[in-house]
């Protein structure tokens, strides 16, 4: 017999998805079906679009025509409260950050379950916990946001949103500016929690985190799909050069062995040609 | 937690005790000993009327007064994402001088005075929502449209000085430098116990604010509506529009006693709003019984005591803090 949870297995369905800012259109005609359980990376070049759709999947700008689903029903027929506990969001960067514990932060993850004005519960608490529990932070949980370095405050958004909910998290470029400790420390987490069953949508800068970490990956050209599918199938040179207009190789991964992309030096292609 | 809690208890001992020390001072001193026999309702003569007629009302709207500005410029300051927020950011104040001026220059009785305030602060606030409704531009056309509202609005009421008899708009200055000697018990009554209500309302949105305090996206990501910022708007422009119709423009206590608290208790409003609250009542019923008893028999409008004692005060905090985080 089919579960109900089946019925909705599309997290989000974008259909004929257009979106831009200021009457300038950054995504055009963008249908895309991201099912339950998926670790997607949506890849491409600066000001392909990314961005953008990592910001109309989240609500933060509203589709110029076309519709989003969530779960099998348009996102203006849910209720905010419920859209925030059915996903989470993080972001590249905070618009505001004030001098709240990283405990406190994390806890205000809660918020929508919680009620207007109901108290703290035990499975609160024992959620928040947890939350800063995989990513790390038990540590620092009493130390101020403010005082974070820039891999700590990514840790505590994925902990804030780990809070909030944990089937459904997107993320907008969480280890571009990152060492790679900090970088394989989150690529981890999201990996992990990917194996538990959330779904992580998330947009990566890095191709190659991409390939060993992501099962699906959709690349964005000049505000349409280019490719999409898994990376062992999507990853040919020729389809990666002509995403990025530039010379690249692929090979397999020693370790991992997904694709692994080298971009070429134009100097060594010069001194090649001659 | 331990030493904020310390702390409150501390503030809540100042409070009664600054309560009684002002009840007592002023052009006429009334010892403790007659307020106490005052409450066992003995008639000590004169001192008793003063005390009943005058010095109650006046420390009650002092304290009403000073609570509803602080927490209107807690929650602006939450609201427009911007510390430097005051209850008069959007022109509620600009509003009511407009109305209160009109209503002095036409020698209308006090009690008109004030509701020609509230009129013309609530008729500020209205349109400064539509129009930042209508720009879409979130909390900046708010705070812009206000400026523009304000600078309209003082240059009307600076024409009608300008075609006013002297004495008339000498009663209107003193009522825009902010002046607590017109409380009367009447007033007090109705409007202190809605403002006293609607600051009870906010301290049951102390988690919304936070969240409001990180952003528009941050507050809609976690499902915070729209509804709720506007109601949070409404409740902190009525507390300003109370309180500017019922005592003139007060400044300063809304903008510094948030600061200064922020500063001590942290950003979280479960403890910034009622400390505010608390500290703001206090902060003007001290300075009101400032400007009674250092000239007597003048009495200083308390609008001028709150803008040199706090400024001088939040310079000195600003200093001894020693960190620029506005």
């Amino acid at each position: 017999m089919r579960r109900i949870r089946e019925v909705f297995v599309e997290v989000f369905t974008a259909q004929n998805i257009s979106a831009g800012y200021n009457g300038r259109t950054v995504l055009k005609n963008i249908n895309l079906a991201i099912r339950e359980g998926e670790f997607l990376s949506i890849i491409g070049p600066n000001g392909a679009g990314k961005s953008t759709m990592v910001k109309v999947l989240s609500g933060d700008i509203r589709p110029v025509s076309g519709s989003l689903l969530f779960r099998g029903s348009a996102v203006e027929k849910w209720k905010a409260v419920d859209l925030a506990r059915g996903f989470s969001t993080v972001h590249q960067s905070q618009e505001q950050v004030l001098p709240f514990t990283v405990y406190d932060f994390v806890r205000m993850g809660r918020f929508p379950h919680q009620g207007a004005f109901r108290i703290e519960s035990d499975s609160d608490a024992r959620i928040i916990g947890e939350a800063i529990e995989i990513t790390g932070l038990t540590h620092l949980a009493g130390r101020k946001i403010t005082e974070l370095s820039g891999g700590e405050f990514q840790l505590a958004g994925i902990a804030h949103a780990l809070a909030q909910n944990r089937e459904v998290i997107i993320l907008d470029e969480p280890v571009s500016h990152l060492d790679i400790r900090h970088s394989v420390a989150i690529m981890d987490i999201l990996y992990e929690l990917n194996r538990q069953g959330s779904t992580i949508i998330t947009v990566l800068h890095d191709m190659n985190m991409a390939s060993d970490y992501c099962k699906r990956i959709v690349a964005v050209k000049a505000g349409e799909i280019f490719f999409d599918g898994p990376p062992e199938i999507v990853f040919d040179y020729r389809k990666v050069e002509e995403l990025f207009d530039s010379v690249c190789i692929v090979r397999d991964n020693p370790i991992t062995g997904k694709p692994f992309i080298y971009p070429v030096p134009e100097y060594i292609r010069k001194n090649r040609q001659v | 937690m331990t030493k904020k809690f310390y702390i409150v208890t501390v503030i809540l001992l100042a409070t009664a005790a600054l309560v009684l020390v002002s009840l007592c001072l002023g052009t006429v001193t009334i010892s403790p000993l007659q307020i106490a026999g005052v409450l066992r309702g003995e008639d000590i003569g004169p001192a008793g009327k003063i005390l009943l007629n005058m010095r109650v009302p006046r420390v009650l709207m002092a304290l009403v007064i000073g609570a509803s500005l602080s927490v209107s410029g807690t929650i602006f300051q939450a609201l427009l994402r911007n510390s430097l927020a005051d209850p008069f950011i959007i022109g509620v104040s600009s509003g009511a001088a407009f109305g209160a001026t009109l209503s002095i220059i036409f020698s209308f009785p006090y009690t008109v005075t004030v509701l020609f305030a509230f009129g013309g602060s609530i008729a500020t606030v209205l349109t400064v929502f539509t129009i930042s409704r209508r720009l879409k531009m979130g909390t900046s056309s708010m705070i812009l449209s206000g400026i523009a509202l304000s600078f309209i609005l003082s240059s009307a009421v600076m024409l009608l000085f300008s075609m006013t008899r002297s004495e008339q708009v000498h009663r209107a200055l003193m009522w825009l430098m902010g002046d607590l000697g017109t409380a009367r018990f009447d007033m007090i009554g109705e409007m202190g116990i809605v403002s006293i209500v609607i600051i009870f309302i906010s301290f049951m949105f102390n988690r919304h604010l936070d969240i409001i305090s990180f952003g528009e996206r941050f507050s809609r990501n976690l499902g915070v509506t729209e509804g709720v910022m506007i109601l949070l708007f409404w409740i902190a422009s009525l507390l300003s529009a109370l309180s500017v119709s019922l005592a003139g423009v007060i400044g300063f206590v809304g903008l510094v006693v948030p600061h200064v608290v922020r500063r001590i208790f942290g950003p979280g409003h479960v403890w910034l709003l009622p400390v505010s609250a608390v500290a703001g009542a206090i902060f003007l019923m001290v300075s009101d019984t400032a400007g009674r008893i250092i000239a007597p028999p003048y009495e200083i409008p308390v609008g001028i005591i709150t803008g040199f004692c706090g400024g001088i005060f939040f310079l000195l905090f600003l200093l001894r803090k020693g960190d620029n985080s506005l």
